[in-house]
């Protein structure tokens, strides 16, 4: 198979800082969080859950493909 | 005989070149295809013409509309015979009582069927699949190949939870359960999306299913040799590739076939497409079935102000205004100067397309003069910009002005007929009976015969009939159709191979409630055949005949 970007699926309570955390261990939660959020725009652009919902603030759906490395060249 | 077709030029879907022959049916069954002798009791001179398996339309939300009409109007003369509704998550079944004002919302933000079809043309009479079934069926001219929307199934069992949260293990299980349900009572596979929004403007319930979830009722579907169909990310490359990897990935280990939809051309980036199917190619030939659907024709938007359109779903303001406004306050945030400043600073980085709208319809006098025109020559005329036009025609005309953006993509002929030929790709996506104000989903099947096969020569007609006959019939599992072949279901369509076509779009007052909705009338289809009986001509219209099934799918 040809190389494709890597992405993962978020687990149901996932977070930006959670999946930095857990996937780009190499680099601060900072900077983790930072590259994540751009390399998913079609998540970090979603307005996040209302505040009534036990998701409130976190755009990130248990459905996404999360992309952990930026566009290949 | 019931029926003998006579002289045709039979093109049997097969992709084998044409040849001259009868076609005897009887009993809604194809008996013989070659010279026949016996006399039919009705006969059809078919000499000059093709006669062709019917088509099959796999994208389609027809779901509501088929409570109504079972001929699905206007599918039937553009030569279709079977539909598939109950894409992208949502169909109307299974359902509970409580949940049906939830799923109504959903049918009006994702398919923009007007609440007030609802109202006035539905009997709420069924909640299982198969009451559901039992329903449509009364009066079915049209074959229907219903797929159940995982959305559905996922607000049975979760209730509102399921707007917000993962499954348990138990409500997957019950999921598992229900789905079983429904295949056995006739569903062809199992729909689900990944993009789509409620009409609170949350994600619908599908998209809070883990890949879990997905997994276990694709475990299902692999039980029952049924379908997967998606909705995705279709806009974005990297995703839809990781999604096709999805597909694959759940294909391979269930055994099912799977189906994205749609897949676009873009024209800024061709690579793009020719990058997802070379991941396509490469992940069935090593045993996966990732079917990407491919519509015909190109993206033409329409709208009014009156509606909510896709056009101004990245607009946040506007489309708040229009999602969650009334009439009268639509017009009040144009007619208040800070509103419409706000609305105009919005907008005013998309000139370019606001320019390239053309003005479609209005109902004052005054402004005939103006339709035809694009905004950019109407706000020269004028004085102003397009936008600002935009908004002042609509407040002239109590927001019934209707705008055109034609052409908005998927409109390279070369590009688009080398994908929809290719070998990998299923020729469809119509979204046959969705998006009602925005476009007319009917007469992709003409379209693909008069611009990719007479004007493009993209394809023979052999093989354009094959692409959306018998492959489309093999890959979704549809059994005895698809084929004009001895002992096959007689659903057979005769057209003029010079004249078929799509007609020009309309707006037409034919849906329930007083609602409109754009249609495309059919050129060159002449016969329809649904179960060996004549449902439509070109010089009768519509018959009384009612020989639609349901079509569920081979185990």
């Amino acid at each position: 198979m040809n190389t494709v970007r890597k992405s993962i699926f978020p687990s149901a309570q996932d977070t930006w800082e959670s999946i930095a955390a857990r996937e780009l261990s190499s680099s601060s939660t900072e900077e983790g969080i930072a590259n994540l959020q751009s390399w998913n725009l079609h998540v970090f652009a979603r307005p996040p859950a209302p505040a009534e919902s036990p998701r409130a603030g976190n755009p990130i759906l248990p459905s996404d493909i999360l992309f952990i490395e930026p566009p290949l060249v | 005989m019931d029926l003998v077709i006579r002289n045709g030029n039979i093109i049997d879907g097969s992709g084998l070149p044409s040849y001259l022959g009868d076609i005897a049916i009887n009993d809604g069954r194809i008996v013989k295809v070659g010279n026949v002798a016996d006399t039919g009791t009705t006969e059809i001179d078919a000499q000059g013409k093709v006669v062709s398996p019917g088509f099959i339309d796999p994208h389609t939300h027809f779901d509501a509309q088929l409570l109504w009409d079972g001929a699905a109007k206007p599918a039937i003369e553009h030569g279709v015979t079977t539909i598939v509704p109950g894409n992208c998550s949502l169909s109307l079944a299974p359902l509970k009582a409580d949940h049906r004002m939830k799923l109504v919302g959903m049918f009006n933000q994702i398919e923009e069927m007007p609440f007030k079809a609802f109202e006035e043309g539905v009997v709420w009479d069924w909640e299982s699949f198969e009451e559901f079934i039992t329903r449509i069926k009364k009066d079915l001219t049209i074959n229907v190949a219903p797929l159940v929307g995982h959305s559905v199934l996922r607000l049975w069992v979760m209730g509102n939870e399921s707007m917000h949260r993962t499954a348990t293990e138990q409500e997957t299980q019950a999921m598992q359960a229900l789905l079983k349900e429904c295949l056995d009572a006739g569903a062809i596979g199992l729909s689900t999306s990944f993009v789509d929004m409620d009409e609170t403007l949350q994600p619908v319930p599908s998209r809070y299913a883990d890949a879990a979830e997905l997994d276990a009722l694709c475990a299902v579907l692999g039980q029952h040799n049924r379908i997967l169909q998606v909705v995705h990310e279709f806009y974005d490359n990297d995703i839809t590739v990781a999604r096709i990897d999805q597909l694959a990935d759940i294909s391979r280990k269930h055994k099912i076939t799977t189906t994205l939809s749609p897949l676009f051309v873009n024209n800024d980036n061709f690579a793009g497409v020719d990058q997802a199917i070379a991941r396509v190619v490469e992940q069935n030939e090593a045993g996966a079935r990732v079917w990407p659907q491919v519509q015909t024709r190109p993206i033409d938007i329409s709208f009014t102000f009156s509606v909510p359109s896709l056009l101004f779903i990245r607009l946040r303001t506007w489309y708040a205004v229009m999602r969650f406004g009334t009439p009268e306050t639509i017009m009040a945030a144009f007619s208040d100067e800070e509103q419409r400043k706000q609305l105009v600073a919005e907008a005013s980085n998309m000139m370019g397309l606001w320019q390239r709208l053309i003005l479609r319809q209005v109902k004052t006098e005054a402004n005939q003069q103006y339709v035809g025109k694009n905004l950019a020559e109407i706000a020269e005329l004028r004085g102003t910009d397009a936008l600002n036009v935009m908004i002042d025609l609509s407040l002239e005309e109590d927001l019934d002005a209707h705008f055109l953006s034609a052409d908005m993509g998927h409109n390279n002929d070369d590009k688009v007929g080398s994908l929809l030929r290719h070998p990998h790709v299923m020729i469809g996506a119509s979204d046959g009976g969705a998006h009602i104000l925005s476009f007319s989903t009917y007469g992709d099947t003409g379209y693909l015969f008069s611009r990719f096969v007479r004007e493009n020569h993209s394809m023979s007609i052999e093989e354009a009939v094959k692409k959306i006959t018998s492959d489309t019939a093999d890959i979704w599992a549809i059994p005895q159709r698809g084929l004009l072949k001895s002992g096959y279901v007689a659903d057979v369509t005769i057209f003029d191979a010079d004249l078929i076509d799509r007609g020009p779009e309309y707006y037409v007052q034919d849906v329930p409630g007083d609602g409109h909705r754009y249609v495309r009338d059919s050129a060159g289809v002449e016969t329809v055949i649904i179960g060996g009986a004549v449902a439509y001509t070109q010089q009768g219209g519509y018959t009384d005949e009612r020989r639609g099934e349901i079509v569920g799918g081979r185990a």
